[in-house]
């Protein structure tokens, strides 16, 4: 933004007229006037703020258009919905009978649903112990690679892996540890008998946290590494200075830098807690069998665009979204009791 | 053969189960007005089937094609064969005049394989045979059952739709009812003379596309043996001294014989196909045909002993670890079996008739000592099997309900010319390409080369295609191999209660069964038990299996048995 925030001086802060409003001034207001403007009446603020509410409206329209109102579609789920009624989705919405509550009771009582959310949590717990960490922890190894050119290379050789598809890295996964892969064959060849990790419903979960972080891990660590360039350097010499080591350094400098930034990035993955990898899973989830590759996400697939049961579907995607709605909650006020921004603050 | 470019390179996908199947007249006696709602109070007014005597009023008129004759003839249902040298330069023309009015047309259709560019040679010249801009929306045929429901659902559906029968699950009956035209207007009766090679596709196949009592679909006819062949490598075979196994205990000895994973060599991929086929359980990929009369009382598949006695049997191969380890991924399958196949990775693998030739035809060049064959279906038990007959059309081809007449036209062109028997122009263009380009003619037979392979596969063989023929110009042993293995297989096939319907369950029932395919993988693949399927059938009971018994009752008193 072009428009200073903050008056640069106390001098260019009392140039203000006092008789001026703020939006007059153009832009936001300082952090001394944050008290004012709360006694400030709505339409005043609306009134100082318009440009910068102006600016928003384009994005507000978008999400309005593409995320407020379909929700609107979210009705079917308490009705028996056809879409084939007509070639006009609302037309057909509009037909389509209300069967009250009946597609929630039988999800209660659908064994295969309940089995996808035990499956879904026990993806995400797994994925939250094993995978988060490891993006932290090749962020700080990354930051302490001095030679830039060294440090140039691994990173683009850790982010490689997040550009291809997952048909290619589950393929190459097969051609490694499949029953017939390299991994086996070697076995066999010296005596052993070969195992098929990528069919073995056992192991199911940590062999897509394992595919995750071989995949994405590298790019997690952008939003860490910018954290971390973001440290005053002034901050590590003061600290060496007063005889601080490395681990010092680390634990007393680096890591309360990145805490907000693991705070908030905990508490969207919290609310992301139900969608632990659609494409991943769904590759996948007939070497194994639903009993232990169903997920919530491939249930509401399965059922709504496979079986065209959309309604039933679409009552399974509701729940999943006010569970999820609970967790963000939940852990953004975990995060304010930690003394972090969070998502958000009132 | 028409299906055989389809599945070249696929697995022994769903496609294969029902690609193939019947010919022979549709048995179906009696006579009842149109059941519209014949399910009663529980049922929507969608569902049903169309009788007989109604069918006739809007069936095309048969006018039988006489420009080659077979080599060998259509016997049991079975497809009829082509094995004489094909004489490229006197080819007739079955379509005199161009009826395309340069009309576009867009056709979604299942495709298996890698598809080709768009307006690539194969594609321009069919359309400049044709006279229609055909725009191809090709999606993977493996999964098309995933995305034919959310296109359906849109309101942009393409001009033409190609669904197979084994997709129709859930609504899709009911979604093909509402949003494709009725082609009866322009086809019943006399009407299709205007395009001969329609005229000359077999009236079953015609009955089979009659949905909600209107004739809709543009059918593949397919013989009615059920055509899961169990291919072998017989090069293999014959090297180590193998012999060709007679009953479900030699096939599992041999396979215990043949596996030696240390050396990477597996017997077999997954047989559950051909387990169905040798324990002579009810089948075909459409619900209809997994029920049957028995004593009086109508009985679906899953409720009998074979059916569980098949999964079982299969269930052992895969826990006697004979089964090469990639089919433990099941429908996922990661990678393509066919170059493992030709590599010997594992030497028997069940698959489409059509592919006994595919198979052959794909390695002929680099491969020259590959030599693939088909097993007999045995009975399990060492006797004559009992097989179940498929349906005498198993892939239609339909046309959107808001397409212009001028449109509906332009797609019975093409139809007209893909429908075109062997021996024409139309047929060699249709599944050969353009001399020169995808073929060159050697010592007197056409030879696809690579871009033919890549390109004339799928696509316009899906929308019509002739009586069931099998012709393999190139390779005449193996066409009349394959045909010879259907007439004999033909012998032992039966029809069950409902074959050559057309059948609309009604929606609450249509889901009941869909995950039975599921718990027989997971069985087969030790995630399950036998119990568990035991447990899922009486569940499927309780939730509307005895409903839906008592609602194909009513069909059976109003429509007779089709079994013989």
């Amino acid at each position: 933004m072009s428009h200073s925030t903050v008056p640069r001086s106390r001098a260019e802060a009392k140039k203000k007229s006092p008789t001026q409003t703020p939006a007059a001034s153009g832009g936001t207001t300082g952090p001394g006037d944050q008290k004012a403007s709360g006694k400030l009446s709505l339409r005043l603020r609306f009134r100082r703020d318009r440009v910068l509410l102006l600016m928003t409206l384009p994005v507000v329209l978008l999400v309005l258009v593409f995320n407020y109102i379909p929700i609107l579609g979210n009705v079917i789920a308490f009705q028996e919905y056809d879409p084939y009624i007509s070639d006009n989705g609302v037309i057909s919405i509009l037909n389509s009978p209300f069967v009250g509550l009946e597609n929630f009771q039988r999800i209660f009582e659908d064994s295969a649903f309940w089995n996808a959310v035990q499956n879904t949590l026990i993806l995400f717990f797994l994925q939250l112990v094993l995978f988060f960490p490891i993006p932290i922890l090749v962020a700080l190894l990354i930051n302490s690679v001095v030679r830039p050119r060294v440090r140039a290379v691994a990173q683009a050789v850790l982010y490689l892996p997040h550009f291809f598809s997952w048909v290619l890295v589950i393929a190459v996964f097969q051609q490694l540890f499949g029953g017939a892969g390299v991994l086996s064959q070697l076995l066999r060849e010296n005596g052993y008998d070969g195992i098929n990790i990528m069919t073995n419903p056992d192991t199911f979960p940590l062999l897509i946290t394992a595919q995750s972080v071989w995949k994405d891990a590298g790019w997690g660590i952008i939003v860490f590494l910018a954290a971390l360039a973001s440290v005053s350097p002034d901050l590590y010499e003061a600290a060496a200075m007063d005889g601080a080591g490395r681990w010092r350094r680390m634990w007393h400098v680096t890591l309360p830098a990145l805490r907000p930034v693991i705070a908030l990035l905990l508490v969207l993955r919290v609310g992301d807690a139900l969608t632990v990898g659609f494409e991943q899973i769904l590759l996948q989830r007939d070497a194994v069998g639903p009993g232990a590759g169903e997920v919530l996400d491939t249930f509401v697939w399965w059922n709504g665009v496979r079986n065209q049961d959309f309604s039933y579907a679409a009552a399974a995607g509701l729940v999943k979204g006010v569970i999820s709605l609970g967790l963000v909650l939940a852990a953004n006020k975990v995060a304010h009791l930690m003394g972090e921004q969070g998502v958000y603050k009132k | 053969m028409t299906p055989n470019a389809a599945s070249a390179s696929s697995g022994p996908s769903r496609r294969s189960f029902l690609a193939s199947t019947a010919v022979a007249t549709a048995a179906v006696a009696g006579g009842m007005p149109l059941l519209s709602a014949c399910g009663g109070s529980d049922s929507g007014s969608r569902d049903g089937t169309t009788s007989d005597k109604d069918a006739k009023k809007i069936l095309p008129a048969y006018v039988a094609s006489n420009v080659v004759t077979p080599d060998i003839p259509s016997k049991n249902g079975s497809s009829m064969g082509f094995t004489a040298k094909l004489d490229v330069d006197t080819l007739k023309t079955s379509v005199a005049k161009k009826l395309g009015k340069g009309g576009k047309v867009t056709i979604m259709s299942p495709f298996w394989g890698s598809p080709p560019k768009q307006n690539n040679p194969y594609y321009t010249s069919m359309n400049d045979l044709i006279g229609v801009d055909v725009q191809w929306r090709n999606q993977d045929g493996n999964t098309y059952d995933q995305k034919l429901g959310a296109v359906l659902a849109s309101s942009d559906v393409p001009d033409v739709v190609v669904v197979p029968g084994w997709n129709m699950m859930g609504k899709i009956p009911s979604a093909i009812i509402s949003k494709f035209a009725d082609l009866g207007p322009y086809l019943s009766g006399d009407k299709v003379k205007e395009y001969p090679n329609l005229a000359a596709i077999p009236s079953d196949a015609w009955q089979r596309s009659i949905f909600g009592g209107k004739l809709m679909g543009l059918p593949m006819p397919a013989p009615s043996v059920p055509t899961i062949a169990p291919l072998y490598r017989q090069d293999i075979f014959d090297k180590e001294g193998y012999e060709v196994p007679q009953s479900a205990d030699e096939f599992m000895a041999l396979c215990k014989d043949i596996t030696n994973a240390r050396a990477k060599r597996w017997a077999c991929g997954d047989m559950k196909w051909t387990a169905f086929n040798t324990f002579s359980v009810l089948g075909g990929g459409e619900k209809p045909l997994w029920w049957n009369l028995v004593d009086g009382k109508l009985i679906n598949r899953i409720e009998t002993q074979e059916y569980l006695e098949a999964i079982e049997w299969t269930r052992k191969l895969f826990a006697a670890g004979v089964v090469h380890p990639d089919f433990e991924l099941g429908k996922s399958q990661a990678t393509d079996p066919a170059p493992k196949f030709a590599a010997g990775e594992f030497l028997i693998w069940n698959n489409n008739i059509v592919n006994w030739y595919g198979q052959q035809a794909s390695q002929a060049t680099q491969n020259p000592d590959f030599k693939v064959w088909g097993m007999d279906i045995w009975g399990h038990d060492g006797g004559d099997p009992t097989l179940y007959a498929a349906n005498p059309a198993g892939i239609f081809a339909f046309v959107n309900k808001k397409a212009s007449e001028s449109v509906i036209r332009d797609v019975l062109a093409v139809a007209n010319v893909t429908a075109a028997p062997y021996g024409t122009k139309e047929w060699m263009m249709t599944n050969y390409g353009v001399e020169g380009t995808h073929y060159t003619i050697k010592d007197g037979i056409p030879v696809k080369n690579d871009k033919g392979n890549n390109e004339v596969l799928n696509a316009y063989v899906m929308v019509a295609s002739p009586a069931a023929t099998t012709a393999h110009p190139d390779l005449p042993d193996y066409t009349k191999a394959m045909v010879e293995w259907e007439r004999r297989m033909g012998g032992f096939t039966k029809k069950s209660a409902f074959w050559g319907l057309q059948i609309t369950e009604p929606s609450r029932y249509t889901n009941l069964a869909n995950d039975f395919e599921q718990l027989e993988d997971d069985i087969i693949r030790g995630r399950k038990k036998i119990s568990d399927m035991q447990q899922a059938v009486s569940d499927w009971k309780n939730k509307g299996g005895d409903k839906l018994r008592d609602w194909y009752k009513k069909i059976l008193d109003e429509n007779g048995s089709a079994a013989n």
